[in-house]
C-alpha cells in the first residue's frame, strides 16, 4: 500500500515539476515580451522624433531594407499591439497555471501525510 | 522546550533563507544598476562625439580590420548616421537628429536606473528586517514583548470616572443656617464681603440662599413701605408688637433674614428716623418729603394702588403669621428651624400658613388675595375675639420693621382709632399722586424727636450703612428701646 501510495506521489511530484518547469518558462517569455514591449515603445517615441528627411531601414535578415516612415510606424504600432496581446495571453495563462500548481501541491501535501501514515503504519503491523 | 528549540530552528532556517533570496535581489538589482550606469556612461560619450562630429568635414582614422589589424581610413559624411532604434529597426539621420535620439535614450536609462535604486533599497530593508528576525529568533531573551492587557469588564463598562449626582441642596441645612449667620455677621460689618473661596457646592447653595434672601428683601421692602405708609395706624397694637419684637430678633435676625439686619435695617429705620421727624415737624414744616428710602423703585409702585398695598399686607399677614405661629408655639427654637427650611419652594408654602383659631393651617396658594378670605388671618392668640376684625386691619398694615420700631405709640397716630385705619390708609393713599411721601408715625418719633437733629434730610442721600453708625447712638439714648433693635445697634 504504502508502495502504491510512494508510485503515485512520485508520478505527482513528476508532474509537478512539468508544471513548475511550464510556468517559469512562461514567465520568461512574458519577461522577453516585457523587453520587446519597452524595445518597441522606445522605437516608436523615436520613430516620432524623426521626420520624412530621414530614410527609415528595416533590418530583414543580412540585409537593410528601407522603408517609409510612415508604414515603419503603422508596423511599430501593429506590433506593440501584438505584444501587448501576448503579455495579456501570458498573464491569464500564468494566472491558470499558478492555479493548477497550487492544486497539485495541495494534492502533494495530502499524498505526502497518506504515505506517511503508511509507513508509520507498516512498522506498528510489522 | 525541545521542541520549540526545533521550532525556532526551523524558523531560524526560513528566516535565513528570506535573507538571503532578498539579498540575491538586491545583488541583482545592483548588477543591474551596475549595467545601466555603464550604459548611461556610453551614451553621455555618444553625446560627446555626437556633437563634436559634424565640426569636420572628415577625419581620418585608423579603421579596425579585424581583430589584429587596422588600417588606415577616412571618415567622411560625418553629419550622417545610421541608428538602430531597436527591433532591427534602422533610420539613418543628421547628427544633431541622432543627438535627439540619444537624449530621448538617457531619459529611459535614467528611468531605469531610478527604479532599480528604489527596489533595491526596498530589498535592503527587507534585508535588514530579516537579519533582525533572525537574531530576534536566535536569541530570545533579548527581546520582551510588550503585552496590555484588557480591562475586566467594570472598566470597560464605566468609561472613566463614576458620576455621582450633585444636589445643590444636598448639604446639610445646618451648613446654610451657619453660612447665613457667617453671612450676617460680615454684611453687617463691612456690608457683603463674602468667604474668600467657596467651593462649587457652597457657592451654589449659597447663590440660592441669597436669591431667596433677596425675595424675602424685596418683600420686606415693601412691607416696610407699606408700614411707612400705614404705620400709623399700627401703633394702636404697640402693646402687641412689643411682645413680637421679643420674639422676632431670633427669628428674623439670623436665619430667615439674615441681610434684614445688614442693608434694609441700616436703611429703614434711619428713614422712618427721619420721617418721624417730619411727622413731628409736619405741621410746620413742609408737609412732603421727597425721598426714596430704600434703593427699590418697587415701592414707588405701592402707591399707586389699593390693590398692590393690599398684596403687601397680605405679605405682612403671612409674616405676622409665621411669627405669630412662633409665639403661639411658644417654641422659638421650633420656628427657628422651620424657617430655616427656606430651601425649596415647598417651604416658602409651609412658611405661610394661616392661623386658624390657633391652629396652623396651611395656604392653598400664598398668591390668592388674602383679604378675599374670611378666614382669621392674624394673631387669635394675642388679641380678643372682640377686636379681632380691627386686629386684622392692623395687622396687615403690620411691617417687619413695623414691628420692630413701633414700640412706642406714634402721637398722631394715637388719635387715630384702630376702627379708622382702613379708611385713613385708603385716603391717604389716594392723597398721594405720583410722589413717594412718607411719612412714618414710627414709634420711635417720639423719643427721637429731639435727638435727631434736623439735617437728617441730608444724611438720607448718603448710603445707608455710612449713616447708621451716626445715628445709632442717639437711638440708644432713649430706653424705649425695643430689644431686637438694641440687639441690632450691638450688633452695628
Amino acid at each position: 500500500m504504502a508502495d502504491a501510495i510512494q508510485k503515485k506521489l512520485k508520478a505527482e511530484v513528476e508532474k509537478y515539476a512539468q508544471m513548475q518547469k511550464d510556468v517559469s518558462k512562461n514567465m520568461s517569455a512574458r519577461q522577453k515580451l516585457e523587453t520587446q514591449l519597452t524595445e518597441n515603445n522606445i522605437v516608436k517615441e523615436e520613430l516620432d522624433l524623426l521626420d520624412s528627411s530621414n530614410t527609415i531601414y528595416k533590418l530583414i535578415g543580412p540585409v537593410l531594407v528601407k522603408q517609409d516612415l510612415d508604414e515603419a510606424k503603422a508596423t511599430v504600432a501593429k506590433r506593440l499591439e501584438y505584444i501587448n496581446g501576448e503579455v495579456q495571453r501570458y498573464e491569464t495563462l500564468l494566472k491558470d497555471m499558478e492555479k493548477k500548481s497550487e492544486q497539485h501541491r495541495e494534492l502533494l501535501t495530502v499524498l505526502q501525510q497518506e504515505l506517511q501514515k503508511a509507513q508509520g503504519l507498516t512498522p506498528g503491523k510489522l | 522546550m525541545t521542541e520549540g528549540g526545533k521550532m525556532n530552528l526551523e524558523r531560524l532556517g526560513g528566516v535565513a533563507r528570506l535573507r538571503q533570496e532578498h539579498e540575491k535581489v538586491v545583488k541583482d538589482c545592483e548588477s543591474r544598476i551596475q549595467h545601466w550606469k555603464k550604459v548611461s556612461g556610453d551614451y553621455e560619450a555618444l553625446s560627446d562625439r555626437l556633437q563634436t562630429l559634424p565640426d569636420q568635414l572628415s577625419y581620418d582614422i585608423m579603421v579596425p580590420f579585424g581583430p589584429l589589424a587596422f588600417m588606415p581610413g577616412k571618415l567622411v559624411h560625418t553629419n550622417e548616421v545610421t541608428v538602430l532604434l531597436g527591433d532591427n529597426w534602422f533610420a539613418k539621420c543628421a547628427a544633431k537628429q541622432a543627438q535627439k535620439l540619444v537624449d530621448h535614450r538617457m531619459k529611459h536609462v535614467r528611468k531605469e536606473l531610478d527604479d532599480l535604486s528604489k527596489t533595491m533599497k526596498m530589498f535592503a530593508a527587507k534585508v535588514g528586517f530579516a537579519s533582525d528576525l533572525e537574531t530576534l529568533s536566535a536569541s530570545k531573551e533579548a527581546y520582551v514583548d510588550i503585552r496590555e492587557e484588557v480591562g475586566n469588564n467594570e472598566s470597560a463598562v464605566t468609561k472613566g470616572k463614576q458620576r455621582k449626582a450633585h444636589k445643590p441642596n444636598s448639604k446639610p441645612k445646618s451648613d446654610v443656617v451657619f453660612d447665613l449667620k457667617e453671612e450676617d455677621e460680615e454684611e453687617s460689618e463691612d456690608g457683603g464681603s463674602r468667604k474668600g473661596i467657596l467651593t462649587e457646592e457652597e457657592l451654589w447653595t449659597r447663590l440660592d440662599e441669597l436669591e431667596k434672601l433677596e425675595e424675602l428683601q424685596d418683600e420686606q421692602d415693601r412691607l416696610c413701605d407699606y408700614a411707612d405708609m400705614n404705620g400709623e395706624n399700627s401703633s394702636s397694637s404697640s402693646s402687641e408688637e412689643e411682645k413680637e419684637t421679643d420674639v422676632a430678633p431670633p427669628v428674623n435676625g439670623p436665619s430667615l433674614k439674615p441681610s434684614w439686619r445688614a442693608a434694609p435695617p441700616s436703611g429703614q429705620p434711619l428713614s422712618q428716623r427721619k420721617e418721624d421727624e417730619y411727622d413731628e415737624e409736619e405741621g410746620d414744616c413742609s408737609p412732603t418729603i421727597f425721598f426714596s428710602h430704600t434703593v427699590e423703585p418697587k415701592k414707588v409702585r405701592i402707591n399707586t394702588g389699593k390693590n398692590t398695598m393690599l398684596k403687601f399686607s397680605e405679605r405682612k399677614e403671612q409674616k405676622e403669621h409665621s411669627k405669630r405661629k412662633k409665639k403661639n408655639g411658644q417654641s422659638n427654637g421650633h420656628a427657628h428651624h422651620e424657617l430655616h427650611k427656606i430651601t425649596t419652594p415647598a417651604d416658602i408654602y409651609r412658611l405661610f400658613v394661616d392661623v386658624k383659631n390657633g391652629e396652623l393651617v396651611p395656604r392653598k396658594s400664598i398668591l390668592k388675595s388674602r383679604s378675599r378670605e374670611n378666614s382669621v388671618c392674624s394673631d387669635t392668640s394675642e388679641s380678643s375675639a372682640a377686636d379681632f376684625e380691627e386686629r386684622r386691619m392692623v395687622a396687615r398694615s403690620f411691617s417687619h420693621d413695623d414691628t420692630t420700631h413701633s414700640d412706642t405709640s406714634d402721637g398722631i397716630t394715637e388719635e387715630d382709632s384702630p376702627t379708622a385705619v382702613p379708611l385713613l390708609a385708603s385716603s391717604r393713599f389716594e392723597a398721594f399722586s405720583g410722589t413717594v411721601i412718607e411719612k412714618d408715625p414710627m414709634p420711635l418719633a417720639v423719643p427721637h424727636l429731639t435727638i435727631v437733629p434736623p439735617a437728617l434730610p441730608t444724611i438720607l442721600e448718603r448710603k445707608q450703612e455710612e449713616v447708621v453708625p451716626d445715628v445709632a447712638p442717639p437711638q440708644q439714648a432713649p430706653k424705649r428701646v425695643s430689644k431686637f433693635k438694641a440687639a441690632r445697634l450691638q450688633q452695628k
